[in-house]
């Protein structure tokens, strides 16, 4: 059994997802405040945190901005749909997915394990080779990152989308496949997710010495990482 | 400050006006004096008339004496200011005391016996003659009187003096009339653009006149809508909530009958999933239409590159056409920048096209282009499907209108999705529009393209994310 905390305030919807998620070889462990969920989160040891960003008192977003302090635990978020800028936000503050409420527990459960499969993969055992590519180093066994000498700080997703561009540099990818390489799951229809953690990860690296983007999207096509001087 | 501002009106009457004024009381004054027929007779008639006196008061004094010449004189001028002086013929002075002035007028007329007239700066007339009494005996009469007052306008420097004068009291006459103004719509427009704390009490300092109550009733207007506002938003947010927080129980729930269930009832199940997805479409699209017709979506001032938008719209609505042997297609795909939201401009062109893939007929494509004439920009989405009666072309932007009930249902909509198009191309300053075309519904969008100029090197991390 896999340990996975819910923080939700709505104890119906826990029960019930504590029962499907049985079924599934997950043990779910609840809470129902922000405060909370944070102290569980921090006092356990959980393969992964399901977090709906709509909570009383303590907003979604504050908890995982103080979860990230201490801990890097993959954090699966629950939002309201239409509400872009919570998704954004969450991505942004370092969670690894996200799923519109309500959502099909199928779903739920095909992105815990798309998670967890990402998280063990990128142990010890998987570990490579260091790339080192125009100013970037990118060592998989700690996986830290390094950019102009400078550490990078870049959440789960963030990394694995980051060795996939390393691996093909100059060489355009399609969301799908990126979406497959950073969240490990397919993409789905009007995902967007996969442009925010480029986007967050451009940010992060920050643009070539002239102004020149590392990151290019190509329109219809996916996204390319260019060398510096190389033109799309 | 613009060419229109009210300041620039109030200055420029206020000063024309005042300036008129000055101008047209000079001009009056001037003409009157010159349209006097005849000054030098106007100056004879008085010369006349002093002759006549006198000469009657020397006779008085020659032949009554001082003391009667002394009435006479009281009685017949009584108003101050108007000295008369006798001297006999050898220029000594009979009426003393005798001012130095008269003194020497009288030495003046007794050497040259002609009369004398003349005005001074201060506007006195100093008159005197020679007069022979009666008896023979030889007097010299020395008056000064006042020369009644004639305003004969003023000088050029002092109309150009008092223009400016007027100048300057315009300037902050309109300064103090407008400024209050200008604050106000600073105001105003900071409410406008979303700052909803915006007041205008704190600019207004000590006024307490028309415009200071304006601005007051303004921050009471504010108030309302702020409150309006907030509380549509929360109300928004709590009906979202309330009503999402079953549907995510109810589809659990769905899942776990399901792990228990086998054979005949799954396909009630499977019903009972495709209902809960559509009343959760169906909320999804209500609260999208009345956030946009609340006011409490606002277009944010961001750039956003049309062209790239357009086309993840395409790809993603190919993912999903793809699976029901449709295609959408871009023709062509002008780069053109607007200002707005990507993410509304997103849902407003997918609802549109999102349409087009419902209707379009099996193994056909949607035929999509972003174009600009002048300054907008015309995005198209053509299908291949049936099209719209055209007397109900001009409904279809209605919520929840249906164009023929049953083949609507089968289809899977809920009738928002143009509505909610509509609203969003509204919120843009655009307009949506549709027509029957050969086989098929053409929907034609046009929104404003930004006055920025097209940065010559597109801006990757303005790409349009969600």
């Amino acid at each position: 059994m896999v340990s996975v905390l819910l923080i939700d305030d709505d104890t119906e919807l826990s029960k019930l997802l504590e029962e499907y998620l049985q079924s599934e070889q997950f043990e779910l462990h609840a809470a129902h405040d922000g405060p909370g969920g944070l102290e569980k989160a921090l006092a356990n040891h959980y393969a992964a945190v399901i977090l709906d960003v709509m909570l009383p008192g303590m907003s979604g977003l504050d908890v995982l901005k103080q979860l990230r302090q201490k801990s890097a635990v993959p954090v699966l978020m629950l939002t309201a749909r239409g509400s872009e800028l919570d998704r954004i936000l969450g991505l942004e503050l370092g969670a690894d997915d996200y799923l519109p409420k309500p959502f099909n527990p199928r779903e739920l459960v095909a992105r815990l394990r798309a998670i967890l499969r990402r998280t063990s993969t990128a142990g010890p055992a998987a570990a490579s080779q260091p790339v080192h590519l125009a100013g970037v180093d990118l060592h998989p066994d700690s996986r830290s990152v390094t950019c102009n000498g400078k550490p990078v700080s870049l959440t789960g997703a963030e990394f694995d989308l980051l060795y996939s561009f390393l691996r093909n540099p100059g060489k355009i990818i399609s969301r799908e496949d990126l979406t497959q390489a950073a969240l490990g799951r397919p993409m789905s229809p009007m995902d967007r997710s996969i442009d925010v953690h480029v986007s967050n990860l451009r940010r992060k690296l920050g643009p070539y010495d002239g102004e020149q983007e590392r990151i290019k999207a190509i329109r219809g096509s996916g996204y390319v990482y260019l060398l510096p001087g190389e033109q799309a | 400050m613009r060419y229109r501002s009210l300041f620039l009106k109030i200055f420029f009457c206020f000063w024309l006006a005042a300036a008129a004024m000055i101008g047209a009381l000079n001009l009056m004054l001037w003409s009157s004096f010159i349209q006097d027929p005849n000054p030098e007779r106007r100056r004879g008639a008085l010369g006349e008339a002093l002759n006549l006196y006198a000469e009657s008061a020397v006779q008085v004094y020659d032949s009554e004496g001082p003391q009667a010449f002394e009435q006479y004189v009281n009685r017949s001028l009584k108003e101050a200011g108007t000295e008369i002086e006798l001297f006999d013929g050898d220029g000594k002075t009979l009426t003393p005391p005798t001012p130095t002035e008269a003194y020497s007028v009288a030495t003046e007329i007794k050497q040259t016996q002609q009369h004398i007239s003349h005005v001074t700066s201060l506007g006195r007339i100093t008159w005197g003659r020679p007069v022979v009494a009666p008896s023979g005996r030889v007097f010299i009469f020395v008056t000064r009187l006042r020369q009644p007052y004639v305003f004969r306008g003023l000088p050029p420097w002092g109309i150009g003096l008092s223009i400016l004068a007027a100048g300057v009291i315009s300037y902050l006459l309109a300064l103090y009339l407008t400024s209050p103004v200008k604050k106000l719509k600073s105001v105003v427009q900071s409410f406008a653009e979303g700052n909803l704390e915006a007041r205008v009490a704190p600019q207004l300092g000590g006024r307490h006149d028309e415009l200071a109550d304006l601005g007051r009733e303004f921050d009471h207007m504010a108030e309302r809508i702020a409150a309006l506002i907030s509380s549509q938003k929360r109300l928004l947010a709590d009906i979202s909530h309330e009503l999402r927080s079953p549907l995510a129980r109810l589809t659990v729930a769905l899942e776990l009958a399901r792990k228990n269930t086998t054979g005949k009832g799954t396909a009630a199940l499977d019903r009972i999933e495709m209902e809960s997805e559509r009343v959760n479409a169906l909320v999804g699209q209500l609260l999208a239409l009345t956030r946009l017709e609340s006011g409490a979506e606002r277009v944010p001032p961001e750039t956003v590159v049309l062209e790239d938008v357009v086309q993840q719209v395409i790809d993603d609505a190919n993912y999903e056409a793809k699976p029901l042997h449709k295609e959408v297609r871009a023709l062509e795909l002008a780069p053109c920048v607007v200002r707005g939201s990507s993410e509304l401009l997103r849902s407003g062109i997918e609802n549109v096209i999102r349409n087009a893939i419902r209707y379009t007929a099996e193994g056909t494509a949607i035929e999509v282009s972003l174009t600009t004439r002048l300054d907008i920009a015309v995005v198209t989405v053509r299908d291949h499907g049936p099209g719209v009666p055209d007397s109900e072309l001009q409904h279809i932007f209605e919520p929840f209108y249906r164009v023929g009930e049953a083949r609507e249902r089968s289809s899977g909509g809920v009738g928002l999705g143009l509505s909610i198009a509509d609203r969003t191309i509204k919120l843009h300053g655009g307009s949506i529009r549709a027509e029957n075309v050969n086989g098929g519904l053409l929907i034609t969008i046009e929104i404003p393209l930004s006055q920025l100029p097209v940065a010559a090197k597109p801006a990757p991390e303005k790409m349009p994310v969600a």
